[in-house]
């Protein structure tokens, strides 16, 4: 006779309960260190900051429950929010940039997954690659200059507020649902983890491995497109450097959110959990007048430490 | 006076969690003596060897050298005592040449301090390989050699390190029969010089064309250690496979075999197999047997789908498959793969999570995934088949080996498969779990499925199947049934006899 | 009993046609399309710019054929140039900032190995971060701004001459030697193959293989060091952005020249060839005035297409 399944907390809650903690400590420790911390025009930079973050690093959480990675992600952003902005701006249109930004990065993610399953190339190497021909299309394309004054309708996107709150974090909140769902919903999810666990017994299971691994890389390129609107509707310009330092925090913010490098495990949840992290710290060394030239080497440190944990936490899983 | 054996293994025990590898096993060995171990998979064999040759530590046993009693605690300690082994799967490096795999660790040091005398290796290669006859050019890189070729590097590598006990397993599993013979000459060359050599082989024929002295192993245990005069391959088979199914087990009267449901002609592949035909009708349990090597999971593999570039025909419930493995299984094809850890289960998923994969689509046609519904086809699974877990949400790795092929199992029957094909339903599983397979099996064609069974166990062919087809170098030599289907009539199928 | 002797064909011969095709081609159409381009002093600018790359390409050589990369090169090497500057300028002693730049790149060149080796971090993670670690520390020092008054002598190792043959390129083909025989006559070499054909065999030959991960990476550090100090000869200055992004063309290097990611398969020679190449190409593209970044494009192609050349050339 089974056992009538206990309460018990599994360990995917428990693991967020944790780091929801952590991202508690880290608001409290600011609020004292900083009279500047629980402003209102400082929150909401912080919720911004995490919609932004999050929005980037969704997509490349599904990418990273398959044990793969994309590396592409900033410099997809820099190029879709070029196109985008161009579109915008030529045509008038915000509908067309929108359309133009996700298309973009939808299209740059199917690039991705063709060469990852197709060519079979590591999705390291690819999608490095990938990221040094966007970054050079972006610089060829902006030839240096820049594009800005997007109408008023779509800076809300990026600026606006709605119910007092700013709107990137309704379209965060959004994509969380849709990510979640997505992910512990569809049988697609159920799929993507088991691809991650182990591809093989995936495989072997009548799953079809390549096509699910071509719609995460393209799901990943999508967000990034999406993200790159925002970024656009926030800073109301575009140039060709926008991309830049863009990739490290998105895996920082999926890594430390909890989903580990060797696919299987994770949740979409935990990544806005991450980046809320990420964002803290970063903010707080803003207000704290850190050198902001510290700030990729923290999230080095930060991406090398989660990696540990997570090694670590798997040996003894195991 | 009896001289002291060369090397004594005895009273070796060694236990991994949930199974006994190794029960109280000895053995002598003796200079330019070989001696052929010989057992089903599973037996001990390569255990033991790991032992004798430092890999693995003993729970409980001694070692003797020449009479005294030594430790073998690592590889090195096993070196001194001049022990090589040769395993099936080569420990060569495929962009070194020959010499420099010969020597790998063990550079000799040139004049100028820090680099290596690459002369003196290949000299002293040169000299290795013609003391076993083998003419090529010491600067050949690995990977562009033979199969065969590369096992005469590996034996080279052992000479050069003053074997003294050389081991080798399945030595001629992927070898043709002039590198077989060829293979057998360089034994001689060894045996002449004294060296000991202890060989593991499942083909009967070599192991009286070759042995000097046979060890019986089976289940951990050692069974018999006798002289090859003294013996005949049917008694040998006899005493390795011994009565390991649980007698509990009777197969039951089955119905008459329905319409035919896998109908398989002419298929050939890129791995050698060539003119497979076969078919299995619904209600029959068929099974495939021959030797480690002949082709039985190649066959598997290019029924299933899980291999492309085959060519033939496969024919499911009257249809052409596809040729993939989502197209196999939507159709109702399932496969249990010979390890369930690597290709059957996702260990750190839960036994819920697996169980439901195979029938996402089944159960779910509108690809809302709902837990709930989920969790119950599980737990009926569970039940059906008496899976001894507390509940689904346990990882699967935590399970036992006959708990986690049942697992494997009930994702197909989630699935709602009707053709199973299933290799080496047993490996690794104890006796009385076994039983509780095959009644499982017999479950799957009463209710008017089909089985294709893989398995190295002859007794167990004979037991559970309807019928047998034999295979022997990547081609089917022989279909069995009724009468015909005993032990003896595979093994001498499956044989060079 | 005798067996047909192998008449065993040189790696370089299956090789030449993949890399050599590719610099020949590359030659051939910018010969053609730029008049420019085939001169003596353009061919010998093209040299002398590709040896930093060289120095790069060599140790990432090494390291990818232990299946493991190192992307914080570019980084390691910017960072090491602003120190051996910084260095240079506040003691007066060119050869201690040198030490210096060996030092720094030895440290980071560890501290990947350590990571990758001890903590099992994979290579492109851990890389990853050490460049970010780098890139931070290079802005902390310069505050994003260039340190110049680089004496004279260390501009001449760039700018001079030895018996008419460029400093930079008898500093290269020295590396190119010293690597060579680093890789084919020592032991650590012959561990370096092992490691990417087949680390079961080392570990039952009872070598470690961390020993060897380790060492592999701290030479890719020390020779970014060395590299650090070619460039700072070259730009006559130390700029924190300077050597971002060269680890990318090492890679494409070492890619185009045939060194597989998986298999313990290196070829150093065709690493030279495949630096020449990249050399080549941006050369080319810069005559044709195609800017910098789409030149980074081209590279990306570049490196896909060798990629997927080696895929095809793997044994099934």
């Amino acid at each position: 006779m089974l056992a009538r399944p206990r309460l018990a907390l599994s360990r995917d809650v428990a693991q967020a309960a944790y780091r929801l903690l952590a991202a508690a400590l880290l608001c409290a420790m600011l609020a004292m260190l900083s009279d500047v911390f629980l402003t209102t025009s400082n929150i909401f930079n912080v919720l911004r900051q995490t919609s932004l973050l999050f929005l980037m690093a969704s997509g490349l959480t599904l990418v990273i429950l398959t044990a793969g990675l994309d590396l592409s992600v900033g410099a997809n952003i820099g190029l879709s929010a070029c196109l985008a902005a161009t579109a915008i701006k030529g045509a008038d249109s915000p509908m067309l940039g929108v359309a133009t930004g996700i298309g973009c990065g939808a299209l740059i993610g199917l690039a991705n997954g063709i060469l990852v399953t197709a060519l079979r190339i590591p999705s390291f190497i690819a999608t490095y690659g990938v990221m040094w021909m966007l970054a050079g299309m972006t610089y060829y394309y902006m030839a240096g200059d820049t594009i800005h004054g997007f109408p008023p309708g779509f800076r809300q996107l990026g600026s606006g507020y709605l119910l007092g709150v700013p709107m990137p974090v309704y379209v965060m909140l959004v994509f969380l649902l849709i990510g979640t769902l997505f992910a512990q919903r569809t049988t697609w999810g159920q799929q993507i983890y088991a691809i991650g666990a182990n591809p093989v017994a995936a495989r072997l299971s009548g799953v079809p491995v390549e096509r699910r691994l071509i719609l995460v890389y393209t799901v990943s390129g999508a967000m990034a497109g999406l993200a790159s609107l925002i970024v656009l509707a926030r800073i109301n310009s575009a140039q060709g450097d926008i991309g830049e330092d863009l990739t490290l925090p998105a895996i920082a913010a999926v890594l430390v959110g909890g989903t580990s490098l060797f696919g299987g495990y994770g949740t979409v949840a935990g990544t806005l959990i991450g980046a809320l992290i990420l964002t803290l710290v970063l903010n707080g060394m803003n207000l704290l007048q850190i050198n902001s030239s510290w700030q990729p080497l923290v999230t080095g440190v930060i991406i090398l430490l989660a990696v540990w944990i997570d090694n670590r936490t798997r040996r003894i899983g195991e | 006076m009896t001289v002291a054996p060369l090397f004594e293994l005895q009273g070796i025990s060694k236990e991994f969690p949930g199974i006994k590898a190794l029960d109280d096993v000895s053995l002598e060995i003796r200079a330019g003596e070989v001696h052929m171990l010989v057992g089903e998979n599973g037996a001990g064999k390569s255990t033991l060897m790991k032992v004798l040759c430092g890999a693995y530590r003993a729970d409980r046993g001694s070692f003797f050298h020449n009479g005294k009693q030594v430790a073998i605690s690592d590889p090195a300690a096993a070196r001194e005592f001049g022990i090589a082994v040769i395993f099936q799967d080569f420990t060569l490096v495929p962009y070194l040449d020959i010499a420099q795999n010969i020597f790998l660790g063990r550079e000799l040091s040139g004049r100028v301090p820090g680099l290596i005398d690459r002369r003196g290796i290949y000299t002293e290669a040169r000299r290795v390989l013609d003391m076993i006859g083998f003419d090529v050019n010491p600067r050949t890189l690995v990977h562009r050699l033979g199969v065969a070729q590369q096992q005469m590097v590996e034996i080279a590598k052992a000479l050069s390190q003053q074997a003294r006990i050389l081991v080798m397993d399945e030595p001629t599993a992927a070898l043709s029969e002039r590198e077989i013979e060829r293979l057998f000459a360089i034994v001689a060359r060894l045996k002449q010089s004294g060296v000991a050599i202890i060989y593991i082989s499942h083909r009967l024929s070599e192991v009286f064309a070759l042995g000097d002295r046979i060890t019986v192993l089976r289940d951990g245990r050692k069974i018999a250690s006798l002289l090859p005069g003294a013996t005949t391959a049917d008694q040998l088979v006899t005493l390795m496979v011994g009565r390991s199914v649980d007698s509990t087990y009777s197969r039951p009267s089955r119905p008459a075999p329905g319409e035919v449901v896998l109908d398989v002609r002419n298929l050939a592949g890129p791995s050698g197999l060539a003119g497979i035909t076969l078919n299995v009708r619904a209600g029959e349990i068929v099974g495939l047997s021959g030797l480690v090597g002949s082709g039985r999971t190649e066959v598997a593999r290019a029924i299933f789908g899980a291999d492309r570039a085959i060519t033939g025909e496969i024919r499911l419930f009257g249809e052409r498959t596809g040729g993939s493995a989502e197209d196999s299984v939507r159709r109702g094809m399932a496969l249990i793969p010979e390890n369930r850890k690597t290709q059957g289960l996702a260990l750190a998923r839960s036994v819920g999570d697996n169980i439901v994969l195979a029938g996402l689509r089944r159960l779910f046609p509108s690809g809302m995934f709902l837990p709930a519904r989920a969790m119950k086809a599980a737990r009926s699974i569970i039940e059906k088949l008496r899976i001894a877990t507390p509940t689904p949400r346990r990882p699967v790795a935590t399970l036992s080996g006959g708990n986690q092929q049942k697992v494997v199992l009930g994702k197909w029957l989630n699935a709602g498969a009707r053709f199973f094909i299933f290799d080496e339903p047993t490996r690794g599983i104890d006796v009385g779990a076994k039983a509780e397979i095959f009644r499982l099996l017999d479950g799957l064609v009463h209710n008017g499925a089909a089985v294709l069974m893989i398995s190295s166990e002859q007794i167990e062919i004979v037991r559970i199947c309807d019928r047998a087809y034999v295979m022997r170098d990547k081609r089917i030599v022989g279909e069995l049934s009724g009468n015909e289907l005993t032990e003896a009539n595979i093994v001498r199928l499956g044989t060079h006899q | 009993m005798s067996m047909p002797s192998l008449a065993q064909l040189p790696m370089s011969v299956a090789r030449v046609p993949g890399v050599a095709i590719v610099l020949v081609v590359l030659s051939a159409i910018f010969a053609l399309t730029s008049p420019g381009f085939a001169s003596p002093a353009n061919i010998a600018n093209i040299l002398t710019q590709s040896t930093i790359l060289l120095l790069l390409a060599l140790p990432m050589t090494v390291i990818i054929m232990t299946e493991g990369l190192d992307l914080s090169m570019g980084a390691v090497l910017t960072f090491a140039s602003i120190v051996l500057a910084i260095t240079v300028l506040a003691s007066g002693s060119p050869v201690l900032g040198f030490f210096a730049a060996l030092a720094v790149g030895s440290c980071f060149g560890l501290a990947n190995g350590l990571l990758i080796a001890v903590l099992d971090i994979p290579p492109f993670i851990t890389t990853l971060g050490t460049l970010g670690v780098a890139q931070g520390l290079s802005l902390l020092a310069t505050d994003g701004q260039s340190v110049v008054g680089i004496p004279r002598s260390i501009e001449n190792i760039y700018s001079g001459a030895l018996a008419g043959i460029p400093l930079p390129v008898i500093i290269a083909a020295i590396a190119y030697c010293g690597t060579h025989a680093l890789l084919y006559h020592t032991r650590f070499g012959t561990y370096v193959f092992a490691l990417g054909g087949n680390r079961e065999a080392l570990k039952m030959a009872g070598i470690s293989v961390r020993g060897v991960l380790i060492r592999a990476y701290v030479l890719g550090g020390l020779m970014a060091g060395f590299a650090a100090l070619l460039m700072t000869a070259r730009l006559n200055s130390a700029h924190p952005t300077a050597g971002i992004g060269m680890e990318f063309d090492a890679i494409a290097a070492v890619a185009v020249g045939g060194t597989s990611f998986e298999r313990g398969n290196g070829w150093l020679l065709g690493t030279l060839l495949g630096v020449v190449a990249v050399g080549v190409l941006r050369n080319g593209l810069n005559l044709l005035a195609v800017r910098s970044s789409a030149q980074v494009a081209c590279i990306g192609a570049l490196v896909i297409i060798a990629l997927f050349i080696d895929g095809l050339r793997a044994e099934p």
